[in-house]
């Protein structure tokens, strides 16, 4: 489906303020793979195969992108994930 | 040491006199470590894993992280610290601990296992001790043995949580 009008200049009018950020989670050797499902589940209320999902994503990609929002928020989701020992990182969406 | 298990809401588990003392004395350093000057984050590879940096690459946004969040991090561990040694048998014996208690415990056997794991070097390929020979092994043991405490405390946690549906 092609749209009947397409608007050309959103994309520079939005400001880096508009873009989303994310919460990174890294693969790091020490954290349990059911730790960091349990800790997913516990902190962003996924469900037990998308907590695992994730949990397995950073374990074989290396990293995960785990929520996405205001940059306030995801500062508060990193360090809340950091009271858990995961290795978690925040950063405007590429 | 007998593994955590959820038993009628509790979270359950025995360690013997020689386990309690090898937790205590971990819990020791890591509160003499959590005390450290918060300047010491950038020279300490453990206080670095325990206070990771916000930002990958961006300092300030990394700058701006650490003095929003660091103090409240370590008063978090802290508080977690103390309520492990308050559940901890110092003689070996019983742990029972409510659900509060066991994410104290949870978060701070995972501290426990960053700083040893930080300063043995683990690995994805490092495996446990055949023999302990040096202090090294012997380091290595405690870490594992610490892996296993806090691998039944999460299977504990994940058959309560199911238990409560």
């Amino acid at each position: 489906m092609a749209p009947t009008w397409t608007p050309e200049s959103t994309v520079e009018e939005r400001s880096d303020l508009d873009r989303p950020w994310v919460t990174i989670v890294w693969d790091d050797p020490v954290n349990l793979m059911t730790y960091v499902t349990f800790v997913l589940q516990e902190l962003f209320g996924y469900d037990e195969p998308t907590a695992t999902a994730l949990m397995l994503e950073v374990h074989h990609e290396g990293r995960a992108i785990v929520s996405s929002g205001p940059r306030e928020r995801m500062e508060h989701d990193t360090s809340r994930l950091h009271a858990y020992g995961l290795w978690a990182t925040y950063q405007m969406d590429s | 040491m007998k593994p955590f298990r959820a038993r009628g809401g509790r979270l359950v588990a025995r360690l013997d006199r020689a386990e309690a003392g090898i937790v205590g004395l971990l819990l020791d350093q890591l509160e003499q470590l959590l005390a450290a000057d918060a300047t010491d984050v950038a020279d300490d590879p453990v206080l670095g894993r325990l206070f990771p940096a916000g930002h990958r690459s961006d300092r300030d946004i990394a700058e701006d992280y650490r003095g929003l969040t660091e103090e409240s991090l370590r008063s978090g561990k802290a508080d977690d610290l103390a309520m492990v040694r308050a559940t901890l048998p110092a003689d070996g014996g019983e742990v029972r601990l409510d659900t509060d208690q066991a994410g104290a415990w949870l978060r701070t056997s995972n501290d426990l296992r960053l700083a040893l794991g930080t300063r043995l070097d683990i690995g994805e390929d490092t495996e446990p001790p055949e023999e302990i020979v040096d202090e090294a092994d012997h380091q290595l043991a405690v870490y594992y043995w610490l892996t296993a405490v806090q691998g039944s405390l999460v299977d504990a946690l994940v058959a309560a949580r199911a238990g409560r549906r």
